[in-house]
């Protein structure tokens, strides 16, 4: 079947609103054996309501830790070492595990990578997720299952009632996804984090659930926090997108302003090294793709200064002594670029 | 073009290979370490038996001069048993013994094992079936009644012919049999391992390249099916050597041998009595029975970097 | 051009055993490749995409006789190579193995994990060059240089580098005996973006040099189209369309490469991407439907779809594709 879809539209960036989450100087070290591995190491970001932000990065950038900390599931060896969570005002970081454990899956949910691990396989579905409402909502096993249904149709899933008592095993790779995300949804959260939600999935599929994606976000005007090293997926996706680099936070604006005209120079060179779909690279002798030289640096020991400094083509001595701070260069458009005007501390 | 993480100055340093990274691991393994220690003890004590030892195992002299079952004194530090034995000296001797069984018998079924498992993992199919079969038929014998039933029938057997003459013959038919019916957890676990690495894709590769199925097996896969085969290996040392007291104790073992079952039998009836006589062999058979199992516990560790915390 | 490997109908099929208590019935069979045809001419890159289970893979590996094809020749240069696989003849298999290379998907699983990078190097030249060990320290050097790494990484161990430096020393190593193609098995796909660009660069860069061919395997469409000047799609076992690069790209023809093409977000936000996005999963490969096995998703299909199995048509043009109605 052929359907039209326009793509997501970016809000208004004019008078920013109260942010739904905001996290400030967040800090998350891995504590092992070889030292201290600052994976998370000062990063702010804000999520406002309706709003999908994209946080992109390679591996190693710290943007899974970063996702997995505002639920507060950052496993041993990591630590939370420093910074805030405000979620509806309220510091996670402050709460205590039970207070966490009545807050997951209520209020904030996640939509897990692999969906062929994320679902229990010896409960049928009908189960696994009916016992989320009954433990957060107190629901009675007849309304338990009518909202799942109800969800598992909002999903598009056909035929729910029947689903309800199959198991993890008899749904292909898209319907497990789709299961995950109606797990997600049940008890109506302010929040949705989803961690890499197509990169197990094919092609095909992968826009499937996309769609599904972003129709659910518009219609439930739910937040988002999507977890990618995809840039396509987040330009498809997202309203905001916070750049990671090395457990730092690069640059932070809107979907476009990060596509048309990036500011930080990590972001130009990851942007301008993916081979593009809709180019013509044959005729003449193909040009070779700019790359950025090196490799991340090893966070166990990070260098001084900025952490992009040895691999970016515009750095300067300062670069190699200051670490730049994220500055406001635009309305809703932040930098941490010593090279964009932002403010140095030496570490 | 280059990846500019590794300053392109002179070699530095060769760096760990991957045995020795494990010894890294295994040395920060506190259990493994002890295992270690008392593994080495034991082989030094036993090596230097007859320079350590104060008498020759099979003095009875004690016996003569009325000083069996004495408790230990400057003369005989750990006492003397019931035949007038040096308590210590045949504690002593017999960590040799224990080790000749344990080695003598995981050397046996190692080489089965491996062979019967890596052929079964490396050819699959028919060959597998009927490999692993086999396996599982040695596995539900009951190992012990077996041992028992030949050492006896193989003691009556040998009377009047020329292997009477044969020294330790009944201790080698306990090696031999121990040997026999231990392979199939190595065989299952190579199988497990040859299977694996059959399909890994570094194989694939030497595959692409031409190498012949003799160096795949050989330079390729062996290598990397040997930590979990070690591991095995270093607790069924401890498990063999057990089974040998085991049959010792029970009366079949091997009259002749200096062995710690051996002193457990002779001496197990006059234990209020005089103690020290089974004290001894037994401390020592736990000490190296747990020794060959803490350090089979680190080895595991060492092995699997994934495991460690 | 002339054609260095032709791919003329093969076919692998996976027998499904239905067990019983003493022996095993054949119940059916998996056909993951079903008369796949193509040719890849000297100097020039075969791309080769599809879905995961499509076949892409089983196809490269059947060249190489990872896998032994079912049916279905493989000419290299003008001669059948799989007799030579089946045969004894391990002069004649070693001459083609030299010709014909293969750069494995994962960077952490192809290279021993015990054996030096050099060691690793040098088993190539152990078994295709072995009147002259003497030259292989040097070659190993050659080697490690032409792919961007230096000399000494020889000494080091695989899980000392990264992903990207892997990926290196796994293309040294199909390069040391002087291939003429190299099947290239998603390089990339398990590497970092900015790696990937560095990888992608050195293959570029190794083909113009060295003269290679490439059978390149991605699902990753944005590289395949970089670096490929043909590209074949894969569906259910079944190539579905072959052409130039720029045609497969900007008039796909099979409603098939349409679907996956608009499947890729492609990073420029806003942009109104006309997608198509397909209803439905991929049906497993043991129940494949009748005639096209595309036609159950597909938006076009005529009825004839659903009996008929298309075929590949006009064997001269560059372009073709297998579908009873066009786009």
């Amino acid at each position: 079947m052929l359907s039209t879809l326009a793509s997501a539209s970016s809000p208004v960036t004019a008078a920013p609103p109260a942010p739904l989450l905001e996290v400030r100087d967040l800090r998350v070290h891995f504590f092992v054996r070889e030292g201290v591995v600052r994976a998370v190491d000062g990063v702010d970001f804000r999520v406002n309501p309706g709003e999908t932000l994209g946080i992109v990065g390679e591996s190693g950038s710290g943007k899974t830790v970063s996702s997995m900390s505002i639920m507060r599931l950052v496993p041993p060896p990591a630590r939370n070492v420093g910074g805030q969570i405000l979620f509806e005002g309220e510091d996670l970081l402050a709460k205590t595990p039970d207070e966490m454990e009545a807050l997951r899956g209520r209020r904030i949910a996640m939509i897990f990578q692999n969906p062929a691990t994320s679902l229990n396989p010896i409960y049928s579905i009908g189960a696994q997720l009916g016992e989320i409402l009954r433990w957060h909502l107190k629901l009675s096993r007849a309304e338990a299952d009518a909202r799942v249904v109800e969800l598992l149709t909002l999903v598009g899933i056909s035929d729910p009632a029947t689903r309800l008592r199959q198991f993890p095993h008899e749904l292909s790779g898209g319907m497990k996804q789709r299961v995950g995300i109606a797990r997600a949804l049940l008890c109506n959260p302010s929040l949705v984090l989803a961690d890499e939600p197509t990169t197990a999935l094919d092609v095909t599929i992968q826009a499937q659930i996309l769609e599904l994606l972003a129709d659910l976000q518009a219609r439930l005007k739910m937040s988002m926090v999507l977890v990618t090293h995809d840039m396509g997926v987040v330009a498809r996706m997202a309203h905001r997108i916070t750049v990671m680099y090395a457990g730092r936070v690069c640059e932070s604006a809107d979907a476009a302003t990060i596509f048309n005209a990036p500011q930080h120079p990590y972001t130009r060179a990851l942007l301008e090294s993916m081979p593009r779909i809709d180019q013509s690279y044959t005729g003449t002798k193909r040009q070779p793709l700019p790359t950025i030289a090196g490799r991340p640096p090893n966070l166990l020991n990070p260098p001084p200064g900025c952490r992009f400094h040895d691999r970016c083509p515009e750095a300067s001595a300062e670069c190699r002594r200051l670490l730049p701070l994220e500055t406001t260069i635009a309305p809703g458009h932040s930098v941490s670029c010593l090279k964009r005007g932002s403010e140095g501390i030496a570490a | 073009m280059s990846d500019a993480i590794l300053a392109p100055t002179a070699a530095p340093p060769r760096a760990p290979g991957i045995w020795r990274q494990s010894w890294y691991r295994f040395r920060r393994n506190r259990a493994g370490m002890i295992g270690l220690c008392i593994v080495t003890l034991v082989v030094l004590l036993a090596i230097l038996a007859p320079f350590i030892a104060p008498y020759v195992p099979d003095d009875t002299s004690a016996m003569l001069r009325g000083a069996a079952r004495r408790p230990p004194s400057a003369l005989h530090w750990l006492g003397t048993d019931r035949n007038g034995y040096d308590v210590f000296t045949r504690t002593l001797y017999g960590a040799r013994t224990a080790l000749m069984v344990g080695l003598g018998a995981m050397l046996i079924a190692s080489v089965i094992g491996v062979l019967i498992g890596g052929i079964a993992g490396f050819s699959g199919g028919l060959v597998d079936e009927l490999l692993m079969r086999f396996a599982e038929f040695f596995m539900v014998i009951p190992v012990f009644v077996v041992i028992l039933a030949v050492v006896r029938l193989f003691g009556i057997v040998v009377v009047g012919t020329w292997m009477e003459d044969i020294p330790n013959l009944n201790m080698m038919t306990i090696i031999v049999l121990l040997g026999c019916f231990e392979w199939p957890p190595i065989a299952r676990m190579a199988r497990a391992e040859f299977l694996r690495l059959r399909g890994a894709e570094f194989v694939e590769a030497a595959h692409c390249i031409g190498s012949s199925r003799r160096d795949i097996l050989l330079r390729h896969i062996l290598p990397n099916a040997m930590p979990p085969l070690i591991v095995l290996v270093a607790l069924g040392i401890g498990g063999a050597i057990l089974a040998e007291t085991m049959v010792s104790f029970l009366g079949f073992g091997d009259p002749k041998a200096v062995s710690w079952g051996q002193s457990l039998f002779f001496n197990y009836e006059a234990l209020k009595v005089a103690p020290w006589a089974v004290l001894s062999p037994g401390a020592a058979l736990f000490v190296t029975v747990l020794g060959f199992n803490l350090l089979a516990d680190g080895l595991t560790d060492a092995f699997n970097p994934r495991l460690r915390q | 051009m002339s054609a260095l490997l032709e791919v003329d109908g093969l076919s692998k099929h996976y027998p499904v055993f239905e067990r019983r208590l003493f022996r095993a019935a054949k119940q059916s069979e998996i056909r993951a490749v079903d008369g796949v045809s193509f040719t890849v001419n000297e100097g020039e890159t075969l791309g080769l995409v599809g879905e995961s289970g499509c076949g892409k893979t089983t196809t490269a590996r059947s060249i190489l006789n990872l896998v032994t094809p079912s049916d279905g020749a493989v000419r290299f240069r003008g001669e059948d190579i799989v007799p030579v696989f089946k045969g004894s003849d391990r002069a004649r298999m070693l001459e083609i193995r030299r010709s014909l290379q293969y750069v494995f998907q994962d960077p952490w699983l192809s290279l021993n994990p015990r054996w030096t990078i050099g060691e690793t190097l040098k088993e190539p030249l152990r078994v295709h060059r072995p009147e002259a060990p003497e030259s292989w320290d040097a070659r190993v050097a050659e080697l490690l240089q032409m792919v961007g790494l230096e000399p000494h990484h020889a000494w080091r161990y695989p899980h000392e580098f990264s992903g990207g430096q892997r990926q290196r020393v796994g293309i040294a190593r199909a390069l040391a005996i002087e291939p003429k193609l190299l099947i290239l098995d998603e390089p990339v796909s398990s590497l970092d973006v900015s790696v990937r660009a560095q990888i992608l660069n050195l293959l570029v860069e190794l083909q113009d040099r060295l003269g290679l061919a490439y059978l390149y395997i991605s699902h990753d469409l944005s590289s395949v189209r970089y670096i490929s000047t043909h590209v074949a799609v894969m569906y259910l076992g079944k190539l579905v369309e072959i052409g130039p690069v720029d045609d497969i790209f900007t008039r796909p023809r099979h409603h098939y490469t349409r679907a996956l093409l608009s499947a890729i977000p492609v990073p420029s936000p806003g942009e109104a991407q006309d997608r198509v996005v397909l209803k439905g999963e991929v049906p497993s490969a043991m129940r494949r439907p009748a005639g096209c096995p595309f036609h159950p998703r597909c938006a076009a299909a005529l009825p004839v779809c659903a009996t008929d199995e298309p075929m590949l048509m006009q064997p001269s043009a560059p372009h073709r594709a297998a579908c009873h109605n066009p786009a």
